[in-house]
């Protein structure tokens, strides 16, 4: 039997009908044509579909889209301002953070999660806030390089915002 | 001064805005109107023969569309090598493997697709199965192949020199060896891949591949379809590193469903049938033995390999021959005999991965010249630097080392890494270790013969004159393959990047036999350069004829055309240029300069659409004997490394504290991705010495099939990289470029070997160096010594 | 992977859950992260008819302290579990067990009492539990009961825990003055992995400087459930901690352990059985730290 979900995905409120049985990367990718978000273990155990749960980083492959029901969810097509990005892609960019790309929306995800709560990490620290996450191009030193600049970048941005 | 305007610097990757924003399309991103959902059924049994298969009930399910068999796929056989083209695309008389492929459905949806597949029936009589290469060779053994005796899928027999008589003159010789373990490729975007079919008969296949190329001439073949009413597109591709180096049953699968029904199929592998389908390390067990003379002087090396190659061949004939001829340098060595077997087993079928078969030979032998300089009480280093080719050297089995920094990068791995004052002298239980190792910049010749050009390209420039588009067929697949090539053709042009834009990973485009054995920098990138100069040829050839000054009297640098003598007055042609452009936006400035967009629209005029083309083949290449074309290549890529390592010798634990690590790429296209090729190579390199193993039970079934139990590293594994880019110029490379992806991968497993050793005084002779192998080895050497 | 199909239940209250587990009996299951249940039911080891999600029940999700001991909800989450100041100032092992599970992903949804109920011997918080001497309390419609988690336990993957019943809360005593905890596990990997060992140990003086008055060590992986290292408890009662009895208390603890030594798993039995040695010793080398350190 179909149940009502009813959600917040980047800012936009969604009321569906769906079955109990689907994972919320399959509503994020299937029904919501959100196709950043990754599929690729699909078992909890790469972190490639990270996705934001009020704030908190989960797999959306090993998580019930009910699960999500009432809460807010962050994906990677909702981290830019429009055509603006958001200062950890700019560091993920800069930085060469990816190769193949294919885990950086998690990745991508998982760092604002990260800086959300921590805005200063030590390489320390991000090692083990993204240890979950598997890349197999890059060795991750670049990623970690990545995260560290954008924590820059966000605390610049604070400054700035704070001095207007 | 760098004498390139683009080349050299460290641009951002032209797919970074795509990948930043999520917005790069994978396979699995895609869908099509009407598409359908294709499954595969797969043996449960390593080695069974099939008695019968009844589709029925599949059939009868709502939502199934179609369902095949090789009574309708036919029984062509095909594979790699056309050598032992030993797989069918459905099994019809026996299974060889777990998860070899019987049957495919196509349905409305993934889940009927899936429970249909489950609902055919087939009738299996077990046969007795061999997993081992020991087991294989046993007085009757089963044969997995009828055609490989003794289940010897390949053996190679080659010495150059006379390597005996050499023996005979060392001061010390020894012997050791080195097991590995099946290592996956593990890229984190499984295979899938979406086909589709016309009325007028166009099969176009989507498909996360790193060979558009071999793909397309393989589905041509099995499907008796003409080679150009099939086309194959890579969209973006989530990693490679090998196994997707050639067809795989889930894209013949698909168009032979896309072919029944009419309708896009898509199918996409989970992660089990990623493991299952394999194609990636063998298992190698090396046995060496070398001869030295007392000042360290390298006599001769005798060299047994016996590779565990599972159900097919795949790319296994190159493996073995790689696993041999890949010793022949950096280190002059005069004498050198190789015997070399792969094995069929009832395993997953192995290929090539990264560092192609060359990978565990080369630590094998690296570790034992540790031994060997312990033995003569030579800094192994030194042992390393007496040897050393430099460029110009040919190896005994003729790989011309036609540029070789080989010096320069242990040099500067030793300097960065202030070796000197910790070798041997760091505290117990902490150890530093080096290695050195090389690779091909490019097969010599393709997989088939043929005298096919490797690669074409072909640059077009839009009518105004403000965007150059490259079309290649090659495969970007996260190495960065496309910026390079965006940055060759900028050079060749003499145009910003920002003015280049490039299509690649389509048959389409022309010919590339695409992203394996390192090959693209150094071929596509020669052909891209090609077509780059034609392009500008063709500009300045029409600037000639308007302005009257002779095209060698010109270049184009940064996008402005530059007048070697007297500038011509370009008042007439401005004003041209300017009633072209009423209405445009991007109407240049009244400066004195002439932009290329302004020379190329004038020579639109004149010449039409300009499209530059470029086309690569290498050049003839050494060695006329039986094999000689597994090795050879128009450059070598090549690289030092020292891993420094902490070990708990309670737990037999290893950290890698630090990689440093310098790689001769020749020149550097883009600095900042032959980093970040050297960073994943020592990546992969750490975790098939740390962890990884792919694990089967006795009945050849995959015990760790999942990302979970097949221990990948983390960001918590990973030490800091020191990556130091070592340039030579290479004659034979665009620009003086060749390979960085798979020759640094070489040094990494037996720097670790080495530093390990330092550390806590074991030589340990298998991998993966798990915290048991090493706490038992430890364990071992204790008692050992405390019995002397 | 696609999920089985299931009815999904998502009670307001404990009460309303105990109702749904008395109705659907052994066809449900407890829905608390998912993390391990829906993984399964992807793999087809699991297939229950009726899933009932209790993670929105805020009682379930408490931390409540008191001078007696510590009772949580069995809905925390572990990551709840690894920042709780409350947690962490007493019963640090716990801390570290729950810092130790999987990734952070993993632990923003896993919950405590989820940890438990998967029944692995190969989970981080219960050796750390065990140790501390925790309670399990469950409930059903028709009752309520409290037990030693040590008896909740039966085999792999097996629990105490009837059909109609959930876990409701788990209860710790405040540790006696002058005790000390440590928790420690070994992967292959250096995080993100499920373990080849742990242990956690728990050591109570009779003073500053005195004699071990009580002592209880739980081991992981090493048989079908947590084991307690009975002998090694033993031997280190009525002894000064120091280096050598406890490399004594390893020895016996390597004895105390049953490793199975299936060809296949991630380690071998006697690896497994040395790997209890050393994180004993270095457990309670840990415990004797905090024993008679600041905290007390």
């Amino acid at each position: 039997m179909k149940k009502e979900l009813k959600f917040v995905v980047n800012g936009q409120t969604y009321d569906l009908w769906i079955e109990p049985k689907t994972v919320l990367v399959q509503v994020l990718r299937d029904e919501l044509g959100l196709k950043g978000t990754k599929r690729s273990c699909d078992s909890g155990s790469c972190c490639a579909c990270t996705v934001l749960l009020n704030g908190k980083a989960v797999k959306s492959c090993s998580i019930l889209a009910l699960q999500a029901n009432g809460k807010e969810i962050l994906t990677v097509e909702g981290l830019a301002n429009g055509t603006q990005l958001h200062p950890i892609q700019e560091a993920f960019l800069d930085n060469w953070a990816f190769q193949c790309g294919f885990c950086t929306s998690g990745q991508m995800m998982a760092a604002k999660g990260l800086l959300d709560e921590n805005p200063d990490p030590a390489r320390e620290e991000i090692q083990l806030a993204m240890d979950g996450h598997l890349c197999r191009c890059t060795g991750y030193n670049m990623i970690n390089e990545a995260i560290q600049d954008a924590a820059k970048r966000l605390q610049t941005q604070e400054e700035q915002g704070g001095a207007k | 001064m760098s004498q390139y305007d683009v080349i050299g610097t460290r641009a951002p990757r032209v797919d970074a805005p795509a990948k930043a924003t999520g917005r790069a399309i994978f396979v699995d991103d895609m869908s099509m109107p009407g598409m359908l959902y294709g499954a595969l059924l797969q043996s449960p049994y390593a080695h069974a023969l099939i008695r019968g298969i009844d589709v029925s009930a599949a059939l009868k399910l709502p939502g199934v569309k179609a369902v095949v068999t090789h009574k309708e796929a036919g029984l062509v056989k095909y594979g790699v090598s056309p050598a032992r083209y030993d797989e069918t695309i459905f099994c019809y008389d026996k299974v060889r493997q777990v998860g070899d492929n019987i049957a495919a459905v196509a349905a409305v949806d993934m889940a009927t697709a899936v429970e249909a597949a489950s609902l055919i029936k087939v009738d299996y009589e077990e046969l007795p199965a061999v997993f081992t290469i020991e087991e294989a060779l046993a007085d009757g053994a089963p044969l997995v192949h009828d055609d490989y005796k003794r289940n010897i899928s390949a053996e190679v027999h080659q010495e150059f020199g006379d390597v005996e008589a050499a023996l005979k003159e060392c001061d010390l010789i020894k012997t050791t060896s080195l097991k590995s373990k099946r290592q996956d490729c593990a890229f984190i975007e499984p295979q899938g891949c979406i086909a589709t079919y016309d009325l007028s008969g166009n099969l176009t296949l989507y498909s996360s591949t790193q060979t558009t190329h071999y793909v397309q001439r393989s589905l041509a073949m099995a499907l008796g379809a003409p080679v150009g009413k099939v086309r194959v597109v890579k969209p973006y591709v989530g990693g490679g590193f090998g196994s997707k180096a050639s067809a795989s049953h889930l894209e013949m699968a698909a168009c032979l469903l896309a072919m029944q029904t009419g309708k896009p199929v898509k199918m996409i592998f989970d992660r089990e049938q990623v493991f299952l389908h394999g194609r990636a390390r063998h298992q190698f067990v090396h046995t060496m033995t070398t001869g030295v003379k007392k000042d360290g002087t390298i006599m001769a090396l005798k060299h047994e390999a016996w590779l565990n190659g599972g159900a097919y061949s795949s790319f296994g004939i190159a493996t073995v021959y790689y696993a041999g001829s890949l010793l022949g340098g950096p280190y002059k060595l005069p004498n050198m005999k190789y015997d070399g077997y792969r094995i069929a087993t009832n395993l997953p079928a192995c290929g090539a991965q990264r560092g192609h078969g060359g990978v565990i030979a080369r630590s094998c032998w690296e570790q034992q010249l540790d031994m060997i300089a312990e033995e003569l009480g030579m800094d192994p280093l030194e042992l390393r630097l007496k040897n050393i080719m430099t460029a110009g050297d040919v190896t005994c089995n003729d790989l011309d080392m036609s540029s070789l920094g080989m010096k320069e990068c242990i040099e500067v791995v030793r300097d960065a890494s202030d070796w000197k004052n910790k070798k041997g002298k760091l505290p117990q239980g902490k150890g530093i270790g080096m290695a050195c190792g090389f690779f091909v910049s490019g097969a010599g010749f393709p997989i088939y013969r043929s005298e096919t050009f490797h690669c074409t390209v072909t640059i077009k420039v839009t009518e105004d004159g403000g965007t150059a588009i490259v079309s290649t067929a090659s495969a970007e697949i996260g190495q960065g393959s496309d910026t390079t090539f965006a940055m060759i053709a900028a050079e060749g042009m003499g145009i910003p990047l920002g003015m280049v834009r490039i299509e690649s990973g389509d048959t389409d485009f022309g010919v590339d036999l695409g992203a394996y054995s390192s090959r693209q920098t150094l071929m596509t990138g020669q052909a891209t350069k090609q077509a780059a100069e034609n392009v500008k040829m063709q500009v300045l050839d029409a600037l000639s004829k308007e302005l009257h000054v002779p095209v060698e009297d010109m270049d184009i640098k940064k996008g402005y055309i530059v007048f070697k003598k007297d500038k011509p007055d370009l008042s007439a042609l401005k004003t041209r240029y300017i009633k072209e452009h009423r209405e445009w936006t991007d109407n240049p400035s009244l400066d004195d300069e002439l932009s290329f967009r302004e020379a190329s629209r004038i020579a639109f005029f004149t010449k039409g659409t300009i499209v530059g083309t470029g086309m690569y083949k290498p050049p003839e290449l050494g060695g006329k004997f039986k094999g000689a074309a597994v090795g050879t290549s128009p450059a070598y890529g090549c690289s030092a490394q020292i891993a420094e390592v902490s070990v708990d010798e309670q737990t037999g634990r290893i950290t890698i504290e630090k990689m440093t690590d310098a790689h001769d790429c020749g020149q550097a296209i883009n600095r900042t991705s032959v980093e970040a090729q050297m960073h994943g190579s020592m990546a992969m390199g750490l975790g098939e010495a740390l962890f990884e193993e792919v694990k089967f039970d006795d009945k050849g079934r995959l015990l760790n099939g999942d990302l979970a139990e097949y221990k990948m590293p983390t960001a918590l594994d990973m030490p800091p990289m020191e990556a130091l880019i070592v340039e030579s110029h290479e004659p034979n490379g665009p620009y003086g470029a060749k390979e960085v992806g798979e020759g640094n991968i070489m040094p990494t497993i037996a720097a670790v070997l080495n530093a390990v050793h330092d550390a806590i005084g074991v030589r340990i002779h298998e991998l993966p160096l798990n915290p048991e192998r090493v706490y038992l080895a430890i364990k071992e050497y204790r008692e050992k010594n405390a019995k002397q | 992977m696609l999920l089985p199909k299931f009815e999904f239940h998502e009670p307001k209250t404990v009460d309303e859950a105990c109702q749904m587990m008395a109705e659907y009996g052994a066809s449900a299951m407890v829905l608390a992260g998912g993390t391990d249940l829906l993984v399964n039911m992807k793999k087809k080891l699991l297939s229950p008819q009726h899933l009932i999600a209790i993670s929105r029940i805020e009682e379930l999700k408490k931390v409540d302290s008191s001078p007696f001991g510590l009772k949580i909800g069995a809905c925390l989450s572990v990551s709840d579990t690894a920042s709780s100041d409350a947690i962490g100032k007493k019963w640090g092992a716990l801390s570290a067990g729950a810092k130790a599970l999987g990734s952070p992903q993993i632990r923003n949804l896993a919950t405590i009492g989820g940890n438990l109920g998967t029944a692995s011997s190969a989970a981080d918080l219960p050796p750390s539990l065990m140790a501390y001497g925790a309670r399990v309390v469950l409930k059903s419609s028709a009752r309520e009961r409290t037990l030693p988690l040590e008896e909740f336990f039966t085999g792999s993957k097996r629990t105490t825990l009837a059909d109609d019943e959930m876990i409701y809360e788990i209860q710790i005593d405040e540790p006696a003055p002058y005790s000390g905890a440590g928790y420690e596990s070994l992967g292959v990997r250096s995080c993100q992995d499920i373990k080849i060992v742990n242990v956690a140990s728990f050591i109570t003086l009779d003073g500053p400087g005195g004699i071990i008055k009580s002592a209880r060590i739980v081991m992981g992986c090493v048989g079908p459930t947590h084991l307690r290292a009975h002998s090694a408890e033993k031997i280190l009662v009525g002894e000064k901690p120091g280096e050598a009895i406890f490399a004594r208390a390893g020895e016996l603890a390597m004895q105390d352990a049953t490793p199975r030594g299936a060809a296949f798993s991630r380690a071998s039995a006697g690896y497994k059985k040395d790997m209890v040695g050393v994180l004993t010793v270095r457990t309670l080398g840990t415990a004797w730290k905090e024993a008679t350190g600041e905290r007390n």
